[in-house]
């Protein structure tokens, strides 16, 4: 087991209140395997992330979470508890690339940096011609050129790609990506994902995708866990989940997508699309019973008072959903 | 029937860029239209164009058979038929006057009694699914949902026969998007209304429009029947679109 996240609670204190954005979530990604954590606004999916990195807000607590890396265990709950993998054992790309690089420092100065932690003792032109090396596995043009550049002369997807150069150089134990493709174009996101895939294939590492994206999660992922309102309703491999969901909510975010395949009527105007009724329920105070009790269309009354436990869904060990309805059908 | 907007060998360049590069389309009056093509390759200064908000180096836009002038008078009227509705329509309420302020410019505009009015607004919002209140909030009270309709709302209120929406999904989750886009296309149903939807999303453009374009570098590539367009695409670059398209089917068959 390459990665586990034991319990992960998160706390944010707001004016209004203190907000639940993560009620013990729980995550298993094996050495070399794609994990998508998929959700919705305000499910809390990137405050896994940032959990696990430990860039949280000032005004967030974790309350309870370990995780275990490479056979280390962290005590999520202390400050800066991951201080140590940062830049070696974990990586993180981010939705905006230019966030993640710095805009006074040229692309070189900035790979060569990792290299310092990652690969200390080695000389400058080692250093350099790994950096270079690395650009061009990310399939960056030119990448002599893209060393003395600048972040601002280079597009989105370019930018992203330097980023993944900078994780593949660090050789991370995890990789999380959060959100890496939104800001770009349907074929750009494809190059990137590959590129994420290639970097994975390379050096063996886990990688937690967060998106909100199901067609990319499918497209890409091996496993997924679908996160809804800071709690983790099901998980099991992508196959799986599609062909039998195990909780509504599943079921509905997969109706939910419009794929560009799907049958369309002749008179254009005559199309619809699902829709989930509903809002998300307040953060600061959880109704009891099962959390997505009051957009689900298939409740029945002890949905309203028991919080479900994490029930296996058809035959395979790994898949499993919270529904009350797995039990009693 | 003249078409809603017809647009002839359109250019404008930035500087050394051709954002408009010779672009030409009809958009059939009570149809839905679609351009879809990914960032910079000039939808959004074409949707620009159409407003009057961005003048043309060269080429002709007609709207309702009517040539584009450019005078704030033009400018004026136009708007009470044709009405956009922007990629974040967040931004495009004023941040210190309430909702209520911003629909009172359409009675001023309109020049219509303020009881008419509210009552025309009170029919829509309850349409829309908002709340009768949601007009004494400040733009930093409502969610981007509500942002959004509250923008519908408004660009109604002034009774287009064409409606213009920029990325009309963008940032939406997957569960609020089809409410949106149900929306939309009850609305045309209901009034008849001209509907340009300016997208990245090709699956979403696919269902509602007849008929589409697909823009790269400012020049059109392809264009036509939807069906067709995306059924047996002519152009690589339009096949290429759509063979990036993540797809759930796909993932489907390949497993």
């Amino acid at each position: 087991m390459a990665i586990s996240l034991r319990n992960l609670s998160v706390d944010y204190s707001l004016p209004q209140g203190t907000a639940h954005a993560l009620r013990g979530v729980s995550l298993d990604i094996q050495k070399g395997e794609l994990l998508g954590l998929v959700g919705e606004s305000g499910s809390g999916k990137s405050t896994v992330a940032f959990a696990l990195m430990g860039l949280l807000a000032n005004n967030a607590r974790v309350t309870s979470g370990t995780a275990t890396i490479d056979g280390k265990s962290f005590d999520l709950t202390k400050r800066n508890a991951t201080a140590s993998l940062r830049g070696r054992g974990m990586a993180m790309i981010f939705q905006d690339p230019m966030l993640s690089l710095n805009p006074v420092f040229t692309i070189g100065t900035q790979l060569c940096e990792v290299l310092r932690r990652r690969a200390p003792g080695s000389d400058r032109k080692t250093r350099v011609a790994m950096a270079e090396d690395a650009l061009d596995k990310v399939k960056l043009g030119n990448p002599r050129r893209r060393m003395g550049q600048y972040p601002h002369e280079l597009s989105g997807g370019m930018r992203q790609r330097v980023v993944i150069a900078m994780a593949l150089l660090s050789e991370p134990a995890l990789l999380i990506a959060d959100e890496p493709t939104t800001a770009l174009d349907v074929t750009v996101e494809a190059q990137i994902m590959r590129e994420i895939i290639g970097l994975r294939d390379r050096i063996g590492c886990a990688v937690l995708l967060i998106t909100h994206s199901l067609g990319l999660v499918t497209e890409y992922c091996d496993r997924l866990s679908v996160l809804y309102a800071g709690e983790r309703l099901e998980s099991g491999t992508v196959k799986e989940v599609q062909r039998q969901p195990g909780h509504p909510y599943t079921r509905m975010l997969f109706d939910c997508e419009v794929p560009i395949d799907r049958e369309r009527h002749a008179d254009a105007s005559e199309n619809r699309f699902t829709v989930i009724a509903g809002d998300l329920p307040d953060p600061r105070r959880r109704p009891p019973g099962c959390i997505f009790n009051g957009r689900c269309d298939v409740s029945f009354e002890a949905c309203a008072t028991v919080n479900p436990d994490d029930y296996p869904v058809g035959k395979e060990a790994q898949h499993s959903a919270r529904c009350l309805r797995l039990l009693t059908p | 029937m003249t078409d809603a907007v017809a647009i002839r060998n359109a250019q404008l360049s930035f500087g050394e860029t051709a954002a408009l590069d010779g672009v030409s389309l009809a958009i059939p009056q009570g149809t839905c239209f679609g351009i879809v093509g990914e960032s910079g390759s000039g939808k959004t200064t074409l949707m620009r164009a159409i407003l009057g908000l961005q003048k043309l180096d060269q080429g002709e836009i007609r709207i309702l058979g009517n040539p584009l002038v450019h005078s704030r008078a033009a400018l004026k009227q136009r708007a009470s038929f044709i009405q956009p509705i922007f990629q974040d329509p967040a931004a495009s309420l004023s941040p210190r006057s309430r909702i209520r302020t911003l629909m009172n410019e359409v009675g001023t505009v309109l020049r219509e009694p303020h009881a008419v009015m509210h009552e025309r607004l009170r029919v829509i919002l309850n349409r829309l699914g908002l709340p009768q209140s949601v007009i004494d909030k400040y733009p930093h009270e409502i969610s981007g949902g509500q942002a959004r309709r509250v923008a519908i709302a408004r660009a109604l209120l002034m009774k287009p026969s064409i409606l213009i929406a920029d990325e009309p999904t963008a940032g939406l989750d997957v569960s609020v998007q089809g409410d949106l886009l149900n929306l939309l296309q009850d609305i045309r149903r209901s009034q008849n209304i001209t509907l340009v939807v300016i997208s990245h999303n090709l699956a979403i453009v696919r269902l509602i429009a007849e008929n589409a374009v697909v823009m790269r570098a400012g020049k059109v590539v392809e264009g036509g029947e939807v069906g067709s367009l995306f059924g047996s695409p002519q152009d690589a670059y339009t096949r290429d679109l759509l063979a990036a398209w993540p797809s759930i089917a796909a993932a489907n068959t390949k497993r």
